[in-house]
């Protein structure tokens, strides 16, 4: 195998705070694909359904935080 | 009345041990209970999705610092659940980190406080690689209850609710 392979899985990445956020985009989709893959019998609907569930899940996190955000806001 | 014949011991044998195997390979390599229960599609979006979550978390925080059932126990049990892939990246961790003895350590210690460390990005990878793990444990309890004869939506129908359903 070539270093180069190894060495990025041995050094962990350098991430800003907006490239964190946007690494929670791949993993909400994993979720919906699991999800919906187990929940449906004919998986020809998994990916129509896997991305309804994915803007659903990135919308209301945003909405979450939105909210948390403003609370915060108005308590300070 | 039609004879019905009555199944072998080896038929009886195999139903009675689906479960526990399907749940076993499932663990050991996401989605490999499906594909032994002849959900061979399911099975290799399982497989791929999570092994793909798993190893993109350990990309990202490093296999030394993501996988570490000291620092990170309860996370360690999360991840645990992907079985084999966790298995891999421990031994890898085991590999790559030196032993620590109480010199070594007090020295790493003050390494660490003079340099920056990538924090956010360790935090990213055991974030995904725990969530692989527990994506797994669906995946393992769905194999469960298809070698049980669990619900089924029917032909092309759904778990989520029934065809024709308000």
């Amino acid at each position: 195998m070539s270093a180069p392979l190894l060495a990025l899985f041995t050094t962990s990445a350098e991430l800003t705070g907006a490239q964190r956020l946007v690494l929670i985009l791949p993993l909400c989709l994993s979720v919906a694909i699991i999800y919906k893959t187990t929940r449906l019998e004919d998986l020809r609907e998994v990916p129509a359904a896997a991305a309804v569930l994915w803007v659903t899940i990135v919308l209301s996190m945003c909405a979450v935080g939105f909210g948390l955000w403003a609370l915060f806001s108005i308590m300070l | 009345m039609p004879m019905v014949p009555a199944p072998s011991d080896s038929a009886v044998m195999a139903d009675v041990l689906a479960a526990p195997v399907a749940g076993l390979l499932g663990w050991l390599v996401p989605g490999l209970g499906h594909l032994y229960l002849g959900e061979r599609t399911r099975g290799i979006v399982c497989l791929v999705t999570i092994t793909a979550t798993f190893w993109t978390g350990v990309a990202i925080g490093s296999v030394q610092t993501t996988v570490d059932p000291r620092d990170r126990t309860l996370w360690f049990l999360a991840q645990i659940c992907t079985g084999g892939n966790t298995l891999v990246a421990y031994a890898w961790h085991a590999i790559v980190t030196p032993n620590p003895s109480p010199d070594r350590e007090r020295a790493s210690q003050a390494q660490a406080a003079l340099v920056v460390p990538h924090w956010l990005s360790v935090d990213v990878g055991v974030h995904y690689t725990g969530v692989a793990g527990l994506l797994n444990l669906l995946v393992i309890l769905d194999a469960l209850s298809r070698a049980d004869g669990g619900p089924r939506g029917g032909a092309g129908g759904s778990r989520d609710r029934p065809k024709g359903a308000p």
